[in-house]
Formats: structure tokens, C-alpha cells, sequence
């Protein structure tokens, strides 16, 4: 919790009030690798803050096969934003790939900590707006890119996260088989 | 819930009836599934035929089918290894079968989480047939570069046993028709042997084991390919001693010929029955998710359909597994 709020401290001004209030309304866990923290069709209630580990974001279709959203390691946020802001059921399942160190907020305490301490909309704000900029990057680079330059991007993104991913995950969350990431891997190693 | 139910034995468009039944209970070791997919075996036909009634005797009517893929609605008290909604696959047991159903109720130590990058009819094609291949080349033990011969390359076993004999790193002929060879080919097994055309028996030599997944003369011709100390191992085949004693056949012999045979090779030779086992099959999960073993279907039915899927799977035709949607 004391990155968080140093980072916080980073980009605004944080009373000592706001500062109490936010760590009263987080709770420190660990959550064991293969855990799940929001599961399809349930109820969101919660967003989390990534301290450790590395975490995947994926839904389930109709059929019964996963489709990768994204990771989510050191410092990232994660939640079904979706289900959370439409008080709708989830459409994601946020696992951990790894034993994972999380702060999970109430999504309501959150919501109301605006209200009390609307000192701390630059720092929301600016997440949403990361949050933003990052799945239109990864819209547009699904459009434009080859999957080979994605791979590249997941790499810089995702430093580590490879060695704590199934190869379907990548796979998946690029858009491709894994046989095209194979060869993909192969010609890469060429170089 | 509605489920496809064996009234009585006999042929199968005379046996089976779609009823409306409750809902399974569960006990405190037990999940309740919500039955996406199930898959029928060679097994389902003979239950049907009345050839079973001695060994599997089961109350009539009965719900059929051993093998689903589906969504954890409930678990009992004791269950600690699922949550509501997990995605799960099975080969259910003996007294829980029933997988052509809206509902199952298995016990959690059959179960495992599916495979995440297979749909749920893919998943409950592999239970019952993944099962018999693993844990019978597991029993035997393959060895990187092992010669192993596996009949019936284009079954539901057999496709599932080439690919995780070769995972294991095994060099694998196995036996097939010739409309069947090109895809057996893209399978990964190294020598499809085309038995309308070829005589297996003049191309494989010295094979350290042989999956006999037909019986009959088959499992005598094993031997004659086999190495010195080789391992036969069978799902079609006479019993051998150990496993016959272990079903109170207590005064039970190994027929003569076989004996010889494995006396003369100084063999070994094991008949295999499958058993449910979630641990496993969660093997068979990762081993899928990296398509190392990946699932051979022939044809997905509708439930509505079930009956004319048991009947295509009864001509011994289909290449791969036939599979029933639950909707």
C-alpha cells in the first residue's frame, strides 16, 4: 500500500484524511497462483491494484473456449470495468498466474472516495485515461500490425510474463493459433 | 430435466427413450455439472445390447453415456477443488453413469477443470478414450524412442494414443484403413500401416510395446512383432491372471496360446480397464492446452439427435469421437 500512495503523492496533492480513508478501504492479500478473483457471471464488487505477480483477464464464449483480455502484472489495475460501471454481471474471469500480491478496493468505497475527496480525481482520472489509451492501442494494433510485431509488443509490455503464461494465453490474446506463434518464436530466435 | 435413458436391452432404436427425470442430488463429495457436451463410447452399445448385463448390471431404466464436459452449478460440503462455475470434464463412474442428460452428479475425484482452449464438445470427446490411452502406455511405460505399435490408429483410443505416445517421444506405427491414412499422417504417428494394402507384420520389428486395442488375433500377432522383453499391453484381449484374480476369477488361466507366446518373448502382457480419475485427466488437460494431444471428432449431434448418434457410432465408422450437444 505505501507504493500506491507514494504514487499517488506523485501526481497530487494527498491529505492525510484521503490518505487514511484509502487505506481503510484496502485490504492487502495474497492470492495463491491458479485463484480466481472476479469470475464470469458473478457479481463485480471489487477492483484490484497489482504489488506482485502476473494475473489474466479472459472470458469464456458460448462454446466453452477462452478468449485472453489481457495481464496484468506490478502496478497495473485490473477488474471487469464493463460489469462494474454497468452494474452488470462479469464478463471476465481474473485469474493469477502466479502467486500474486493484489490491494483489493470495493469498487463502491472507491466510487464514493471521489465524493468525499474530490482531490483524487486527477489520480482516477489519469488511470481511466491509461486504461483508455491502452486498450485503443491494442485495438488498433490488432488492426494494423502483424502478429509478429504484437508478439513484439506483448514482450515489452508483459516483461516476464511469458515464463508464467501457457502458450495458449499468448496465443489467444494476439489473436492467433499457437501454431502461427511457434513459428513466430522460430523466426525471432533467427535473428 | 430431460435425459436419454436405456428402458430395456436390445437393439438400440428399440432400447432407448428420451424421459423426464429429476434432477441428481449430491452428495458431500460430489459436484453437480450443468451437461454441456457428452460423448459416447463402444461401451454405451454394448450396455444397450444387453452383452454387459453380468459385469456392469445397472437398474432399468437407466440414464446413459459416461463421458461429459460441462459447468459446476453445485458442490457438496467436502469439495474443496472447484468453485460454482468452473468449467470441468469427466469420465464419470460406474454408479453415477448418465451423461446424456440436462444434469449429472459425479463425484469430484472424476473430475478435472477442461482444457481452456477447447470448446465443450471437444472436451467430452476426451475423457473415457484419453484415459484408456494413458493410463495403458503410462502402465507399460514409453521411453523416448520407443518403437510402439498401436492398432486402430483412426479410433477413438487410438487417435487419442498416437498423440500422446508421441508426446512421449515415441517413434509410433499404427494400423488403419486407407481413407484414413492421410489424416492419420497429420496425427503425428510416423508409420501408418494401410492393413488393406500392407501386412503390419512384415514392417514392424522388434517393438518394445504394442497397444492391442482389437483383440482377437491380434493380441496372439502382437508377439510376433514384439522384441525380446517387450510389453503388450490390452483393451481388447484376453484378461490376464492378475486382473482376472482382482474380479474373483480366482481359478482363472491365461489361454494357452497367448502364454506361450509371452514366455517365448519373455514378454509382458497386461489387460487394461480404464478408470475415472481427475488427476489425469488434468494431465491430459495440460498436455492439450499446449496441443500436444488434440481432440478428433467424427460428427456432433444435437440431444434431440442422440439416438441416431449412438446408432452411427454402432457401425464401427466413425473416425474419431461422436459427440452430443446439450442444449
Amino acid at each position: 500500500m505505501e507504493e500506491l500512495i507514494k504514487k499517488i503523492k506523485d501526481i497530487i496533492h494527498l491529505s492525510i484524511e484521503a490518505e487514511d480513508y484509502l487505506i481503510s478501504i484496502s485490504k492487502e492479500k495474497i492470492a495463491a497462483k491458479g485463484s480466481i478473483l472476479i469470475r464470469q457471471g458473478q457479481t463485480v464488487d471489487k477492483i484490484f491494484f497489482v504489488t506482485g505477480g502476473c494475473l489474466r483477464s479472459y472470458c469464456i464464449d458460448k462454446h466453452g473456449k477462452e478468449h485472453t483480455l489481457h495481464f496484468a502484472i506490478k502496478d497495473n489495475w485490473i477488474s471487469d470495468y464493463i460489469a462494474f460501471h454497468e452494474n452488470e454481471k462479469a464478463t471476465l474471469t481474473i485469474e493469477c498466474l502466479t502467486e500474486s500480491n493484489v490491494i483489493e478496493f470495493k469498487a463502491k468505497k472507491i466510487m464514493g472516495m471521489l465524493t468525499l475527496f474530490p482531490e483524487l480525481e486527477p489520480f482516477q482520472r489519469g488511470n481511466l485515461e491509461r486504461l483508455f489509451v491502452s486498450l485503443q492501442k491494442r485495438i488498433l494494433n490488432q488492426l494494423q500490425l502483424s502478429a509478429a510485431e504484437r508478439y513484439d509488443l506483448f514482450l515489452d509490455e508483459y516483461p516476464d510474463a511469458e515464463q508464467h503464461t501457457r502458450n495458449y494465453h499468448i496465443a489467444s490474446y494476439l489473436g492467433i493459433t499457437q501454431e502461427s506463434l511457434s513459428r513466430i518464436r522460430v523466426e525471432k530466435a533467427k535473428k | 430435466m430431460k435425459a436419454l435413458q436405456i428402458e430395456k436391452y436390445g437393439e438400440i432404436k428399440d432400447s432407448l427413450i428420451f424421459n423426464e427425470v429429476s434432477k441428481p442430488t449430491i452428495q458431500a463429495t460430489d459436484i453437480l455439472i450443468e451437461v454441456k457436451a457428452a460423448a459416447i463410447n463402444p461401451i454405451d452399445k454394448l450396455i444397450i445390447l444387453g452383452n454387459l448385463q453380468g459385469m456392469l448390471p445397472i437398474p432399468l431404466p437407466s440414464t446413459i453415456a459416461y463421458d461429459v464436459s460441462g459447468i459446476v452449478v453445485e458442490k457438496g460440503d467436502e469439495v474443496s477443488s472447484f468453485e460454482i462455475g468452473d468449467l470441468v470434464y469427466s469420465r464419470v463412474p460406474q454408479e453415477q453413469m448418465g451423461t446424456i442428460a440436462e444434469y449429472v452428479a459425479v463425484t469430484s475425484v472424476a473430475v478435472s477443470k477442461k482444457p481452456g482452449n477447447i470448446t465443450f464438445e471437444e472436451a467430452a470427446s476426451l475423457p473415457l478414450a484419453g484415459l484408456t490411452a494413458m493410463q495403458s502406455l503410462e502402465y507399460v511405460g514409453i521411453n523416448k524412442n520407443d518403437k510402439v505399435l498401436i492398432h486402430a490408429g483412426s479410433g477413438g483410443v487410438g487417435s487419442l494414443a498416437i498423440q500422446y505416445a508421441k508426446a512421449k517421444g515415441a517413434y509410433v506405427y499404427t494400423t488403419t484403413s486407407t481413407d484414413n491414412v492421410k489424416w492419420i499422417k497429420e496425427l503425428g504417428a510416423d508409420r501408418v500401416i494401410d492393413y488393406k494394402t500392407e501386412d503390419y507384420k512384415t514392417i514392424v520389428k522388434d517393438a518394445d510395446v504394442v497397444f492391442d486395442t482389437l483383440g482377437g488375433n491380434y493380441s496372439l500377432e502382437a508377439f510376433q512383432v514384439l522384441r525380446q522383453g517387450g510389453k503388450v499391453i490390452s483393451i481388447a484381449g484376453p484378461l490376464d491372471e492378475e486382473t482376472a484374480k482382482m474380479f474373483g476369477m480366482a481359478d482363472y488361466n491365461l489361454p494357452e496360446e497367448i502364454a506361450k507366446q509371452i514366455s517365448g518373448k519373455e514378454a509382458t502382457y497386461k489387460y487394461l480397464f480404464m478408470h475415472p480419475n481427475g488427476a489425469h485427466l488434468n494431465e491430459i488437460k495440460l498436455l492439450v492446452e499446449d496441443e500436444k494431444i488434440k481432440p478428433v471428432i467424427d460428427k456432433v449431434y444435437p440431444f434431440a439427435d442422440s439416438i441416431e448418434a449412438i446408432e452411427h457410432l454402432a457401425t464401427g465408422r466413425a473416425k474419431g469421437k461422436i459427440v452430443i450437444t446439450i442444449i
